[in-house]
């Protein structure tokens, strides 16, 4: 006999009001492109629009700088 | 109040009496201490609200973010890649991202600072990336790349 699974529930995503389907929040993203960093920002909304889950990533394009100096006699 | 990215000014002297070890070394003359383990970094959030720039000497919980799943005074850093020399330029990055995960950190925040943790907590740089926060998320800071002109810490 054949056994076949099947399953029709949808994905679950970890949320500030526990873990909801996947279909009951919309995703919107934010990129915010900067001299010295890019940030890319993943944002899910619920039916409200109250923002159940944010994630942020940045990327430090540029660390701290210093310069070393060597005095004169002169 | 604002933070600032700037490297630590007390960061520059404490370089010259060698309070900071970003990696191992041989001595050669010291009497004690001939060949010093590598120090212990991390790397701590701060408010929008907070006051952190090249001034800064030391971590302090003062500003520093808070909520779910954060550790007051921050991530340990991955430090795995020795400084070097890049051209005249000398360098230092750690070899991983500074991760947050799971978090919920309401507060706006928008920079991090690199401290010395086995040193007495003292302060290395200011790192800012604008206005942030996070829900039931991860905060992720990706590393520049360790060349001269964008490793984290460069000193020319």
């Amino acid at each position: 006999m054949e056994n076949t699974l099947t399953s029709s529930a949808q994905p679950l995503i970890y949320t500030s009001k526990g873990n909801v389907p996947i279909d009951s929040v919309k995703l919107e993203v934010v990129w915010d492109v900067q001299d010295g960093y890019i940030k890319f920002t993943e944002r899910y909304r619920d039916a409200n629009g109250e923002v159940v889950k944010e994630s942020a990533h940045v990327f430090d394009r540029k660390g701290s700088f210093a310069a070393g100096i060597a005095g004169s006699f002169a | 109040m604002a933070n600032t990215q700037a490297m630590c000014s007390s960061f520059k002297g404490e370089l010259l009496v060698g309070k900071h070890q970003f990696g191992a070394v041989t001595l050669v003359s010291r009497t004690s201490l001939t060949a010093p383990t590598t120090d212990s970094f991390k790397a701590a959030l701060y408010l929008v609200s907070a006051t952190i720039n090249s001034t800064t000497t030391a971590y302090s919980a003062t500003g520093e973010v808070s909520g779910t799943n954060y550790a007051a005074g921050g991530v340990a850093i991955t430090n795995a890649t020795a400084p070097s020399v890049s051209g005249t330029t000398a360098i230092w990055t750690p070899s991983a991202s500074f991760v947050w995960a799971t978090v919920t950190l309401a507060t706006a925040f928008d920079a991090c600072l690199v401290y010395n943790d086995t040193q007495g907590d003292a302060s290395v740089s200011v790192h800012t990336f604008g206005s942030t926060t996070i829900t039931a998320g991860t905060f992720t800071l990706t590393m520049p790349t360790n060349d001269a002109t964008n490793a984290l810490v460069r000193i020319a």
